[in-house]
């Protein structure tokens, strides 16, 4: 019984890892562009909540305009890096 | 049995080497471009699936220990030390992490539990996935060398097989020891997840910092399970060890703690990367301080180097910790050196009155807490190595510094989501710390009418009331700007919706639950800062009682009403039996026992408590008078104690809700769906 049992493990096991998988998932390097676009959606989610604690009245109008001003430059730049990089991955094609 | 377990061990151990080989393999030939005879996607997918099939071997191995312990197959030494045919069901599954090599193979199950979920979420980020399985394959590797070699679990019993087993140790003979080591051993394993995802993304310079949103709910997950570990300890130590207390700076249990207090300062440092791209060199080096400090744990518990109530027998298995820490050691730093550049902050510290800033100071107090614990646990080795006698540390050491790091840690869990990030001006802090400082101001000078003095710091034992006045004072404070939170956001939502304030604040709290969450499990740690502050006004009382003999302890009068003993195939019991009165007025029944378990013919104390929201009534069954042969009951009065349980659910409520997707997020995968039109289905695939 038990040298059955070690049979079925060692079996199931080279089986499960050996049997030929047809689709195997490519590894992919992330790319700047990539990583842009979520930098992008947490300047995004930034200035969202900064939004919110802005009208639940936890800062005052002068803070919040000089945090929602560094925030919006920082996102702009971000956004524009975004733009030229898409710009030269769609330029090849048409060029 | 014992020879299946045996060998699904080493089958763990060949697929868990074969994960790490293949899998290095691999990504060396991605990242060099190499090619070989097989594809590196084809032979990391072979890697992925050995890590797979190494956790099915490693569960039929701790089926087969957990069978032989039901079927009292004394054949297994292990079985034969750790369990008994009396022994009811429920101890017999605890008899697997009971002792030494048990223990061990419940670690290598857990972290071949965790590995298996991250490699069937593999999809999540292939190449990021890939570099953490095969870390954690490297762990796994270890650990399954140890089961396998040094402390193996199904070693058979030289001679002629016993008729019964010695039995489960009496201190572990306790409903909470069934859930608390493996809560405790999900959370130290559990770390080994955003440690090897730490080290991936640094070894395969992953850009950006989408590795720590990844690896946001193992960490919470795994911080969960410690927290709930160490308080599910604390209270077996209250309700079983009989000293009127849940927490004695034990050494295992501060190898708990140290781990838990790096991992709460990841928790909220890995904020700042995510928001701001800060501290990422000081956010990798905590979550490799809080691996490292798991297996330290681990070692200090199983190598015999420090004395404990909890630890294991002396071993060698030390030596092969010692090796693996050092070997983790090199890899990080050696990964570190060569990567270093990528960890470059984006941002500096604007200012120092920032929410920043906050997490910074809550780092340094968590690491400063962390040092004393750790020092204090391993000054006893020190010592004995440089002076060649052992200097135990004991409690004043350790309360001497953690108290007042503690208060200030309460302090900065109160104004940290205050502040602005960048930097907060003085109007902000006006606006948001008046009503906060006012509440605390009126409780501080409230209590002192009930007895919580604070000019007892001029005294020589009387400190700890008045580091439970500033407490006091300081949690109405942080419950206040808490609540302060919740209120001003609900009122916005109030008026977009025109919902009543309960539900606004529920949809806040949905719509947000990572932040919410976590005030929460703030609410959580200051209800279980003021149960601690409890400990300064604790009273005690020992007296040798005949019938219808009585004493006084606090507002309560306790009457012994009779005493006895009792047998059952387990153990024998000694036990009194005492009327509780308040006035004149009949509170509850008490027996405390004191039971002599057969097999071991080790004594073990069953304390009778009884427990209000003021004060817990704790009492012992501390033996016979000899010469009247009367019990001798020793009762405590320990105030507050109850909120630290209460504290406990809390914070594991807010770290649920913390868990949780936000509404928005809810809402809008809801709407990709509907949106996006049924796959047609081709009539070949119809019904399959």
């Amino acid at each position: 019984m038990t040298t059955i049992a070690c049979g079925l493990l060692l079996i199931g096991a080279f089986l499960y890892v050996f049997w030929p998988e047809k689709n195997v998932e490519a590894q992919h390097q992330k790319t700047r562009l990539e990583f842009l676009r979520e930098r992008r959606e947490v300047l995004f989610d930034n200035l969202r909540d900064l939004n919110f604690e802005y009208r639940s009245g936890k800062y005052p109008e002068e803070d919040y305009a000089s945090q929602r001003a560094m925030l919006e430059n920082e996102a702009a730049e971000t956004v524009a890096e975004i733009d030229l990089l898409e710009s030269d991955a769609f330029a090849p094609q048409h060029g | 049995m014992p020879a299946f377990g045996s060998f699904a061990l080493l089958v763990a151990l060949a697929l868990s080497g074969y994960n790490l080989l293949a899998g290095a393999v691999a990504l060396r030939q991605l990242a060099t471009g190499r090619r070989s005879w097989i594809s590196p996607e084809k032979l990391a997918e072979t890697a992925r699936r050995a890590g797979i099939a190494s956790f099915f071997a490693t569960a039929c191995a701790a089926f087969a220990l957990v069978w032989a312990a039901f079927t009292n197959d004394f054949s297994v030494a292990y079985i034969t030390e750790h369990s008994n045919r009396a022994l009811p069901a429920a101890y017999k599954f605890a008899a697997l992490w009971s002792g030494q090599e048990g223990s061990l193979l419940l670690w290598a199950f857990l972290l071949s539990a965790y590995g298996f979920v991250l490699r069937a979420r593999h999809k999540v980020d292939v190449k990021l996935t890939a570099y953490a399985s095969t870390i954690l394959a490297g762990i796994q590797v270890f650990f399954l060398l140890l089961v396998n070699v040094a402390a193996t679990p199904f070693s058979l019993v030289t001679g002629a097989v016993p008729p019964d087993g010695n039995g489960l140790n009496p201190l572990l003979q306790y409903p909470e020891m069934v859930i608390h080591p493996p809560m405790l051993y999900l959370g130290y394993v559990g770390f080994s997840v955003p440690f090897a995802f730490a080290l991936g993304a640094l070894m395969m310079r992953y850009p950006g910092e989408k590795w720590i949103h990844i690896t946001r709910r193992w960490t919470m997950v795994t911080w969960l399970f410690l927290t709930v570990g160490i308080f599910l300890g604390m209270h077996w130590a209250y309700s079983v060890l009989g000293w009127g207390g849940y927490w004695g700076w034990d050494p295992v249990e501060n190898a708990s703690l140290m781990p838990w207090l790096t991992g709460t300062a990841f928790l909220h440092s890995v904020m700042m990367q995510e928001k701001r791209g800060m501290m990422k060199s000081w956010n990798v080096w905590l979550i490799f301080s809080t691996f490292m400090l798991a297996i330290l744990g681990t070692l200090l518990t199983r190598s015999g180097l420090v004395s404990s109530v909890h630890a294991f027998a002396q071993s060698a298995i030390g030596t092969w910790f010692w090796v693996f820490l050092v070997i983790v050691l090199a890899v990080c730093l050696f990964t570190y050196i060569l990567q270093r550049d990528h960890l470059k902050t984006e941002h500096k510290l604007e200012s120092l009155v920032s929410r920043e800033s906050s997490f910074l100071f809550n780092n340094l107090v968590l690491l400063a807490a962390c040092f004393t614990v750790l020092w204090g646990t391993l000054f006893p080795v020190l010592s004995e190595y440089v002076q060649g006698n052992r200097v135990t540390v004991s409690a004043p050491f350790y309360n001497r510094v953690a108290v007042p790091i503690g208060v200030f840690l309460l302090f900065l869990t109160g104004i940290g989501p205050l502040l602005a990030w960048r930097s907060t001006s003085m109007r902000s802090i006006r606006k948001n710390f008046v009503l906060p400082a006012t509440v605390g101001l009126v409780v501080a000078i409230a209590i002192i009418p009930l007895g919580v003095h604070p000019w007892t710091i001029f005294t020589t034992d009387g400190q700890g009331a008045f580091y439970a006045w500033i407490t006091f004072a300081m949690a109405a404070a942080v419950l206040t700007a808490i609540s302060a939170e919740f209120f001003r956001g609900a009122r916005v939502i109030q008026g977009k919706s025109g919902q009543n304030l309960l539900m606004s604040m529920v949809e806040l709290t949905r719509r947000n639950t990572r932040r919410y969450g976590g005030y929460i499990v703030h609410f959580g740690i200051v209800l279980i800062f003021i149960g601690i502050s409890g400990q300064a006004f604790n009273q005690s009382h020992e007296q040798t009682m005949n019938y219808k003999q009585s004493f006084m302890l606090g507002p309560y009068r306790v009457e012994c009403l009779d005493y006895s003993q009792d047998s059952n195939p387990n153990y024998d019991t000694e036990f009194a039996l005492l009327n509780v009165y308040r006035g004149d007025h009949f509170v509850t029944k008490l027996a405390p026992e004191l039971r002599v378990y057969a097999a071991s013919q080790q004594p073990s104390t069953i304390v009778a408590n009884h427990s209000t929201l003021v004060a817990d009534l704790y009492v012992i069954y501390a033996g016979k008078d000899p010469a009247t042969g009367q019990p001798v009951i020793k009762a405590f009065l320990n105030p507050l104690v109850a909120w630290i349980w209460i504290g406990l659910i809390v914070t594991i409520f807010g770290t649920g809700i913390a868990l949780a997707p936000n509404l928005s997020a809810a809402i809008a995968a809801q709407r990709h769906r509907a949106a996006v039109p049924a796959e047609p289905v081709p009539a070949g695939r119809a019904g399959n």
